[in-house]
Parts: C-alpha cells; structure tokens; sequence
C-alpha cells in the first residue's frame, strides 16, 4: 500500500512538474508599467476588507495580491478580516465604508450566488467594480490513494449505489453554495444516493477523508494539493469541461455523461461602483498589473491557480459574474429554494 | 529521538539570531496573551508577513513558540482580573479570579505558571516521541460522532458549576447553549436569530462574551459595592502555593495532561476544549463539588494544564498531517507555505532539521514560561494595589479594544457591554457565569459536531450508539446528569 501511495505521489508532482512548466508561458495582459496617480491618490495607505480568516484560501490570496500591489506601486495596503456568514459580514462591511477609493474588497463567488438567491443583497457585477479576477478554479472529487472499495469514478458510483444513501462525502456546509449545487448536479445525473457531510472547515474535512471517516471528497485541487503531493489522495473526476493537462488521467464530467455546465470557484477583488472614476481606474491597472508581479504569479502556480486560465480583467470578470448568477438562479429555483 | 532533541537544541542555542527570535518569541506570545482580547492572533498576524525574511526552521519555530507561552499568558489576568485573555484561558478564571478575592492571587498566579509549564512540557515531550502514529490513530479513531459525545461528557458535569443551586447551574448553560445557536447553522448555513443583523450571521464572537460576562460584569458588581461603600480591594498576597499543596493535585495534573494532550490532537479542536474538558474531569472527580467557581486551585491546576498540554499535541495533526488543531496553527500553515513547503508527512523526510528545532524551541518554550513566569509573577501582581476608580476605567478600556479588535466591528463592543448588564444581573440571581460561557463555548462545537455525527450515521441513533467511544461517553454523561438530577431533587424536594 506504501509503494501504491509512493508511485501516486510521483506520478502526481511529475504532472505538476508538466503544469508548472506549461505555466510558464504566461504573458502580462497589462501592458503598462506605470500609471500617473490621479490627484495624487492614494496618498495613504488601502484597507482590504477580506470577508473569511487570513489562514484560508482568501486570506493567502489576499496577502498574496497586497504584497504585489505594495511592490508595485509602493503602496501600503492594510488586510480587515472580517469573517463569519459566509462573508455576508465582510460585504456588510465594505458597503458601509466610504466609497472613496481607498477601501477595497476581496470576495469570492459565494458573492455572486447571494445575490442570485436574495437580489437584495450586493450584486458584485453592478454594486461592486471588480478590479481583477485573480484565482479561478475548478472541483474534482478525492478519494484516498489507499482505497480499495472502488478506485476510480465508475467504481466509486457502482459503489455508492451499492450502498444505498450510507456512503458520504466531506463537502462544505453552506445549502446553495457552489459546492453544494455541483454535488446535486452530480447525483442527480448518475442517480446516486450519497450522505454529504458539512465541515465549514478545511483541515476537518481533510481529516475526515484521511482517516477513513468518509468516503470521499469535494474539494478544489490547490486546497489539496499537499496531499495530492504527498499521494494520500488521488482526483476520480475532474467538474470541467475539458481535461487540465495536469490531470490529463483524469476523467470529466462530461465524459461521464453529465451535461451540465460546470460552477468555477474564483477569488477576485472589488471596489464600490460609487468610487471616483479615476481612482477606480488606478486601482484597476494596479491589481490588473499586480497579478502579473513574480511574486503573485509564484503563489498562483503554487495553488495550482495556473492550471486554467486564473486571469479576468473588469470587463471578463463582469461576464463571468453575469454568467454565473442567472445560473445559480436557475438551479436553485430547480432546487425549491425561495429566490428573492 | 535524543540525538534529534540534542542536534535541535543546538540548532537553537547555537545561532544566536535564531535564539533572539525564540526569546522573542516567548516574550512576545506571554504579552499579547495577557492583554485582553488581543492575544497571541494578533501578533502572529502581525509578524506573517515578516517570516517570509527567515529561514523556514525559525519561521515556524517563532509561531509554535508563541502559541506555546501565548497559551498561558492569558492565565494572569484571568486571575488576578477576571479578563481572560483567550477563550482558552475562561475556565481559569472560574477559579482564579474568586482565588484573587480571596487575597490568594499568589499561589493561584503560582499554580498557572507551574502547571502550564508541566502541561507544555509533558505534551512536547509525547509529540516529540510519537507525532505520526498518534496523528493517524487519532484521525482514525476520532470523528465527529466522538467529539459531541466528549463534549456531552464535558458539559453533563461542569453544568453545575458556580450556581447558587443545581438547577440554576443547569439553567445558566442552557442560556449559553441558546446564545451559541445565533448565526448560520452549521450544517446548511442558514441565518438564525440574527434579528435583521448582517453581522450576527456569523454569531456571538467568543471573545466579546467572555470579556462582558467575566470582565465587565465584575466591574459592575465591585461598581456596586464602591456605591454601596462596601467595596474591599482584594489583598495582595505574594505568597506561592507550598511544594506540598501542588503534590495533592498530581493526580489532577496527570489527568488534564492526558485530556489536553487528547483534545489537542483532534483536528479544528485545539486548546478551548482542553481547558474546559480539564476543568470539566476536575469537577467530576472532586469529592468536593460545590467548591469549584468559589476558589478552588484544582480548578486553575486542570484548566492551566490542559490548554497548554493542547499546544503540542496540536502540534502533531499539523506536522503529520497537515491539518492545522486552531486558528495559529493554520497561520503556520502559511509560514510553511512561505517557504514553498507543506506541513504533512512529508515534511518529516525532506525538513528533518526544521522539525526537531521546532520541537526543541517547543520544549524550552514550555520551560521558559515556569521560570520567567515566577519573575514576572513577582511583579505584575502589584497591579492589584491599583484603586479601584482607576482599574476599573483602565480594564473596561481594554476590553473595548479586545472586543473591537477582533473583527473590526462595533457590534462586538455592544454585546460585551449587553454581555456585562445581563451577567450582573444573573450573578445578583445566583446563575452562573462560567456556566453561560460553557454553553455558548461549548454549544458550538458541540452543535457542529453532533450536525455532523448525525449526517455520518444517517440520523440513526442506533448506528451512532454502535460506535464504542460515543455509547461510553453518551451513557457516562447521561448518568451524571442523572445523579445531578437526584441531588437536586434531594436538596430541594419539590
């Protein structure tokens, strides 16, 4: 079993070895190196409200894109974590500050599906200006590398439904989350009957999968990727539309017969829409250059954030919010939920 | 095992840069632990960004020592004030702060200091000795499902502590329970009680209840007292427990070592659990009950020992597995993370170095703290002599900061403030306080676990009571419960 998780690893920092280097073709869409400050702005330091805990995956993107924004423009930029809701409190937070220019947002797309399911709260297309898109990923889902009940997608489903109801799968506890759409969308198009597990938190939810408390896993590949690297777990289904070249063994939805559009996770950062005109387009090329910083992309390819395209500027973050909600909509007026 | 120990330790001692990091790492976590509210968070949140500039092996070695001495720091205003400085220090003051009252701060001052440091110590000792199999038994063996039994377990017993009567006790931690339900449930995220607040989706923060409740409520009750002219200032008493009294509580020691160190090792639990399952057993197994949450140095000797023992069993899901036990443990995920490493297994083959300077730094952490603990002690509790108009302001400052802090939000400071008018007010009615914090604590993790264990078990008791640890917890804290009914209705027949 040892040797079994040995050759997984290898074969997993092997392909993202070929990831890293297929990465490096990356070209900075923002051609200007310097941008005149308008009127002087800022003349102080950014606050970033962060709407989630500086040790998880917005936290690091965050921390990651400030240092950029900071080298790049010297710039000081303070992170206000202000977590809990789902990151309702931080977008209560944000929308409360003052629309000057100097407070700033990072938000992911549970901003976009709050709102497809309660209009009244902030659309992040209109209410909010998005600077840049900096992560966009996509889900797989993990079983551990030791298992041997079923190995690979098609075993695993004849295996769920073998049990019928009592397999289960760590997921995130949020009801309408992108997480929790895809897996309805999963089960509905194999006619599997699976027990999701809600954990809020990562480092549970990983446990849970490692010491055999449940049988598998949704998760996104970058939050995994330690034990993707150290070969405890292995991806049975990619939820995208094509094959990641890191994952080419892997197999997708749609080659599994499941027609549906795939729900990508992304983190990006905002600005309020009633922010000075020119100092919202400072801010634009500052986080649209800061992306292209080293030290960013550094941190993208190590969360495994450069294996699709990760890069969305205000008018390609736009659509893909405005993609996204009527979607989110859709399946939840499917799923009997109240949209508002 | 020695060998590594010894070429760790030289490591350590041995660069003098890397020595001035660990001392100010001790200084630093024994600090901000002690201020309210501020904690060892911030200034692990503080100093992020700056690991980046060492190496690897000091980077985390930094931040394990800070969680280390952050732990106990919080011990001494707990005690000497009634302010907590973590959630994990709470049931400290159950204990400690009556102890101050009682012009015993010293000896309880004293007891913090040495049974933080044996808790440290023993826990560093086991992590260094067998972090990976005990990383995997524990993942294994321990879920959700054994976690809400434990907590269960917890609460049928430390119920009834600091109530006038049983059934006010009782009472008092299901008002704690109620509060710990405001926020999105944790199994659909839907908002409860929230009222049309945004920023009550995510709940009542732990810090601003504990400080309203303990805190400001004492301020209140002295506040009274000053009114009525019959305030006294506590008197001071330098004096450390004797050799003698702390060997009577070895067996207590030895218990919350083993409940810490368990707790600890269970991922997302970490220290706030040890404490209260510590102070928890030491109730359930006193012979004399009643006395705890009136003074009782057991309770300060189980809370102290356990919270620090968490530290390096936390310590073991994060280095073998890369699950980090808290909130400054996932930050050191970060600091790895900064050094294109990852804490897990395979951290132990290509970083053997960075693990065993780590572990050794943890070790003289722990030690550090009963040494400069005793200095410290030896001063800072002439803070006592302080008049009353003047503290008061002072701590009520503090506690606004620490509230505010956290997340920024002016909600926090109005719930220490409503925390502090409902506490005094129950504390005139003979409730419990430690009771309420228990409950809102402990409601949390408890509700999310018990959500959890039932999605696991596909809500069938039966399948839930097959797994052995939960039917054992589930019938011992039935049975306490039981017996804690019957002297109820024996002290007060109806």
């Amino acid at each position: 079993m040892k040797l079994q998780k040995k050759i997984a690893a290898s074969l997993v920092t092997g392909l993202l070895v070929i990831g890293a280097s297929s990465a490096n073709a990356f070209e900075c869409k923002v051609k200007d190196a310097e941008m005149a400050k308008p009127g002087g702005f800022p003349d102080r330091a950014l606050t970033m409200i962060v709407p989630y805990g500086p040790a998880g995956g917005s936290g690091q993107v965050a921390s990651a894109m400030a240092e950029a924004v900071t080298s790049l423009t010297g710039v000081s930029i303070n992170r206000d974590h202000k977590s809990g809701g789902s990151g309702t409190v931080g977008m209560t937070a944000y929308m409360a500050a003052p629309a000057d220019g100097y407070s700033v947002m990072e938000h992911i797309d549970d901003a976009a599906s709050a709102h497809a399911l309660d209009s009244s709260r902030p659309n992040p297309a209109t209410d909010l200006i998005p600077l840049v898109i900096s992560q966009v990923t996509f889900s797989q889902i993990y079983i551990r590398t030791e298992e041997t009940r079923f190995t690979d997608w098609d075993s695993f489903v004849a295996w769920v439904k073998a049990q019928k109801g009592k397999a289960t799968i760590a997921n995130v506890s949020k009801e309408g989350s992108m997480e929790r759409v895809t897996m309805s969308f999963l089960t509905d198009a194999t006619g599997m009957e699976i027990q999701q597990i809600s954990f809020d938190k990562g480092a549970p939810r990983y446990g849970a999968l490692l010491g055999g408390q449940v049988d598998a896993l949704y998760e996104q590949p970058g939050d995994v990727r330690k034990f993707l690297d150290s070969g405890d777990f292995k991806p049975i289904l990619t939820i995208f539309n094509e094959r990641p070249g890191v994952f080419a063994d892997v197999p997708t939805h749609r080659e599994k017969g499941m027609d549906f559009e795939p729900l990508l996770r992304f983190r990006g950062f905002y600005v309020h829409k009633d922010a000075p005109a020119d100092r919202v387009e400072w801010l634009k090329w500052a986080f649209q250059r800061g992306y292209c910083e080293d030290s960013y992309q550094a941190f993208n390819e190590k969360k495994f954030m450069t294996v699709i395209d990760s890069y969305r500027d205000t008018a390609g973050a736009i659509e893909l919010i405005n993609t996204t909600i009527p979607q989110y909509r859709d399946v939840y007026k499917n799923m009997g939920l109240d949209v508002k | 095992m020695i060998e590594n120990f010894l070429l760790g330790s030289s490591a350590l001692f041995g660069d003098p840069y890397t020595l001035a990091i660990f001392v100010f790492g001790v200084l630093g976590g024994m600090l901000f632990g002690a201020i309210p509210g501020v904690s060892m968070l911030t200034l692990a949140a503080i100093l992020l960004p700056f690991t980046a500039s060492l190496t690897p092996a000091q980077g985390v070695m930094l931040f394990a020592v800070i969680y280390c001495t952050g732990t106990y720091g919080g011990a001494i205003t707990a005690i000497l004030f009634n302010i907590p400085g973590a959630p994990e220090n709470a049931p400290t003051a159950f204990d400690g702060y009556p102890m101050t009252r009682k012009g015993l701060a010293g000896k309880a001052v004293g007891a913090a200091v040495l049974c933080s440091a044996i808790g440290g110590v023993a826990s560093a000792l086991v992590m260094m000795a067998a972090t990976e199999p005990l990383a995997k038994w524990a993942i294994r063996n321990i879920g959700p499902p054994e976690i809400f039994a434990l907590v269960f377990f917890g609460l049928a017993v430390a119920s009834s502590v600091g109530g006038r009567t049983i059934w006010k006790g009782w009472m008092s931690v299901a008002l704690g329970l109620i509060i710990a339900t405001i926020g999105q449930d944790p199994v659909g995220g839907i908002d409860r009680f929230n009222f049309g607040f945004s920023d009550l989706a995510a709940g009542i923060a732990f810090v601003p209840a504990i400080l309203g409740f303990f805190a400001v409520s004492e301020i209140f009750v002295q506040a009274e007292k000053t009114a009525r002219g019959r305030y006294e200032a506590p008197p001071v008493n330098m004096e450390f427990p004797s050799f003698f009294e702390l060997w009577q509580q070895k067996i207590a020691v030895i218990r919350s070592v083993f409940v810490g160190f368990f707790c600890g090792i269970l991922p997302g639990i970490g220290a706030t659990l040890a404490a209260f399952m510590g102070y928890g057993e030491a109730v359930r197994w006193s012979k004399n009950k009643e006395s705890f949450g009136k003074g009782n140095i057991e309770g300060v000797i189980s809370s102290e020992t356990a919270n620090n023992a968490a530290t390096g069993a936390a310590m073991i899901p994060l280095l073998a597995l890369g699950l980090p036990g808290g909130a400054l443990t996932a930050m050191m995920v970060a600091v790895f993370q900064m050094h294109d490493l990852e804490p897990g297994p395979l951290v132990f083959y290509n970083s053997p170095d960075l693990i065993w300077v780590v572990f050794a730094a943890m070790f003289y952490a722990n030690l550090s703290i009963l040494f400069i603990g005793i200095l410290e002690t030896k001063t800072i509790l002439y803070l006592l002599k302080i008049p009353f108009q003047f503290l008061a302001p002072l701590i009520l400052l503090l506690a606004s900061i620490g509230s505010y802090i956290g997340r920024g939000l002016v909600l926090d400071v109005m719930v220490m403030f409503g925390a502090g008018i409902i506490g005094f007010l129950l504390r005139r009615s003979g409730y419990s306080i430690p009771g309420i914090v228990l409950g809102i604590i402990l409601g949390k993790i408890g509700e999310q676990n018990f959500a959890q264990g039932m999605q696991m078990v596909h809500y069938d008791l039966f399948d839930y009571l097959s797994r052995p640890v939960c039917l054992i917890l589930i019938i011992a804290g039935t049975l306490t419960l039981a017996s804690g009914l019957h002297k109820a209705f024996k002290a007060n027949p109806a």
